[in-house]
């Protein structure tokens, strides 16, 4: 449909035209990937700003970790295996809380929270101000469909997110898991669960597609900026708080005393069984003193044992593919909304 | 391949759903290689017509073809300028015409576009954001021409221009319609700027095509009359002086009337004459604003619209 027929086209300068009558003949798929290339070309010329600017932080923050990683360590890892070695408590405390761990806690929330600038970007720059200027007009008036001017504008910046996003959890895995003893908090915190693993991407492709719809919707800059950052937003505080579930938790009971789920677990939930039954509100000291004064406390509450529940640290990566997963379908929900959008709003060709 | 560059059946555009209409039942058929002015008063119409035209808008109701096709279908062949001119402010002129080419692969015309751009002394290093308005328009009209349009749609293509700029981009359109045969469609409410350029003519009103035809055909459908009120009113004794009085209304019939007013002893009427007109009537033709002004002024005069679309069909 899009490519010219030659036939119907004005005679243009002689030379000029000749030469593209000879390339059309070759058939409509190299025309295609042109149009592809040139369509690609464009969006990276408008946006060039903002992929320098993505280029230089995700250059930036990957060269700290590497320097957080090689040099600063080094000095913080001694005074560390001294405070261990001297039988110290509580050894991260004066060694990680301002040091190393300070530190790449501060880039993990950096990277685990880009894609609120990713939906800032997509709702305002990428889309809003060229509805509201009139510039995506423009852009359907030249020999490109809206459709065409979708893709190109959701796949370019995907791919220079998706290479840059990639490339700042795998540094981050790497430098985070080398010195895990020296960070504060474990694998399930803000700044380390999304940082090291696949969600932290799917977060940022699903912040582009939905900042792309809400500027679908809104057609203006500012509304759209401040509408997809808050809608992520919340995406991603819902889908926090379901994170738990998204994977079956190990239960631990004891009839003795209070359970502890082992080290470096993410406890969801501790209490006590009464007659059996799982009762959260219930602290496990809820009775002390001597131990008969507490066993005859317990009997007195109907309490025949303990449990902790909780998601052991092996669980990280079948927590972070279900979450991974929920993400991209939000993802690829607002994209086919944004699809249907577009092709409601502007003339499409008839099938016939 | 077809003789129409673009026809109208049933064509309306609402925006929103509780909106009005922007653009309700309009038909008409404009044959190629024409220039076609699209008039009409602020808000009637216009720009969601070309729009439309342009498969920016999709119709809410009735259809238009563009160049045989469907507007989405045609888009490679059509050239739009939008009324504010729209281009992205972060780009330099030289990188606009390099999007122009980017996006228009198998068609684009550096050397038409970098001639239109350099008539206006533009430096191609200069950022959009700096130029001024009617350099802006010149860049656009660049990148509407570059792509070799067989279909050139420009919504009010001339507003921000100088006198001298104006002139010589008229010369430019008019010279490239004569060369390719490009249909050239601008709307316009400076009726005296098309008047020279244009051979067809679409007024809109209200959201409804008034009138569309050949210039010179609607110019000798219409008549205009004057006549002195007595000898019209009949032999009622000496006919009241004062003027529009009800009293002594000259009979204009079997003639449709656009427009009629009495001034003094004297009656002055746009008619469309149904038959010969009377002989103690002094009738000439009218000017083109005379015409389109007596339209617009009267919002209730019946539209003349003699183009059926059925006929692009065949």
């Amino acid at each position: 449909m899009t490519p010219a027929a030659p036939a119907d086209a004005p005679a243009g300068p002689a030379g000029r035209r000749d030469d593209d009558t000879t390339e059309d003949g070759t058939g409509t798929g190299r025309a295609d990937g042109r149009t592809a290339w040139g369509t690609a070309r464009t969006v990276l010329r408008l946006h060039r700003t903002a992929l320098l600017v993505w280029t230089a932080a995700v250059l930036f923050l990957n060269g700290w970790l590497v320097r957080l990683d090689k040099t600063a360590t080094q000095g913080e890892f001694a005074e560390w295996e001294a405070c261990e070695r001297a039988g110290q408590d509580l050894c991260d405390m004066p060694v990680g809380w301002v040091g190393h761990s300070e530190w790449l806690a501060c880039i993990g929330l950096l990277i685990s929270f880009c894609f609120l600038a990713v939906a800032a970007f997509a709702g305002g720059t990428l889309i809003g101000r060229e509805l509201e200027n009139g510039t995506a007009r423009l852009a359907w008036a030249q020999g490109i469909t809206p459709a065409r001017w979708l893709t190109a504008k959701l796949a370019v910046p995907a791919l220079a997110l998706t290479a840059g996003t990639t490339a700042l959890l795998l540094v981050y895995r790497r430098v985070w898991g080398a010195h895990q003893n020296l960070t504060y908090s474990g694998w399930t915190g803000d700044d380390a669960y999304l940082s090291r693993g696949p969600a932290g991407l799917a977060y940022v492709l699903c912040a582009l597609a939905v900042g792309v719809l809400t500027a679908l919707l809104l057609r203006r800059a500012l509304p759209a900026l401040a509408v997809s950052v808050a809608a992520t937003g919340l995406l991603a505080f819902v889908v926090a708080r379901c994170r738990g579930s998204f994977w079956p938790t190990v239960t631990r009971t004891s009839a003795e005393a209070g359970v502890d789920p082992p080290a470096n677990a993410w406890e969801l939930e501790n209490g006590v069984l009464v007659h059996g039954r799982r009762t959260p509100d219930l602290s496990p000291w809820t009775c002390d003193g001597t131990a008969a004064e507490a066993r005859r406390c317990l009997d007195d509450l109907g309490i025949t044992g303990f449990y902790t529940t909780y998601h052991p640290e092996s669980h990280y990566w079948p927590l972070q593919l279900v979450e991974t997963g929920v993400v991209l379908s939000v993802a690829a929900l607002a994209t086919a909304a944004a699809f249907l959008l577009l092709r409601h709003r502007t003339a499409t060709a008839s099938t016939a | 391949m077809t003789d129409t560059a673009m026809a109208a059946t049933a064509l309306g555009k609402r925006f929103g759903r509780r909106g009005g209409w922007a653009l309700r039942d309009c038909a008409f058929r404009l044959p190629a290689g024409r220039v076609c002015a699209v008039v009409g008063p602020n808000g009637a119409g216009k720009s969601t017509l070309l729009a439309l035209a342009a498969g920016l808008l999709a119709p809410t109701e009735g259809g238009v073809t563009v160049l045989g096709t469907d507007p989405a279908s045609a888009r490679a062949r059509v050239g739009y300028v939008a009324q504010d001119k729209p281009l992205y402010p972060q780009l330099t002129v030289a990188e606009t015409l390099r999007v122009g080419a980017d996006l228009n692969p198998d068609r684009w015309d550096a050397e038409t576009a970098g001639r239109i751009v350099s008539a206006g002394e533009l430096d191609p290093k200069k950022k959009i954001r700096s130029l001024s308005g009617g350099q802006r328009t010149r860049v656009a009209l660049a990148l509407a021409l570059g792509k070799r349009p067989e279909l050139l749609l420009l919504d009010e293509p001339m507003a921000d221009l100088d006198p001298l700029a104006r002139h010589e981009l008229m010369g430019t359109l008019m010279a490239r319609a004569a060369q390719y045969g490009t249909t050239i469609v601008m709307s316009s409410h400076v009726v005296a700027e098309l008047e020279d350029s244009c051979d067809h003519l679409l007024l809109v009103g209200g959201g409804r095509i008034r009138l569309a035809g050949e210039i010179d055909d609607l110019l000798g459908a219409h008549a205009r009359v004057s006549t002195a009120v007595s000898t019209t009113a009949g032999a009622a004794g000496p006919a009241p002086a004062t003027g529009g009085a009800p009293g002594g209304p000259p009979d204009l019939a079997p003639h449709t009337v656009v427009e009629s007013r009495v001034t003094g002893r004297q009656l002055t009427a746009l008619v469309r004459p149904a038959g010969p007109l009377a002989e103690d009537w002094r009738a000439s033709t009218p000017s083109l604003e005379e015409l389109v002004l007596a339209y617009l002024r009267n919002p209730q005069a019946a539209p003349l619209t003699p183009a059926e679309p059925e006929e692009a069909a065949v």
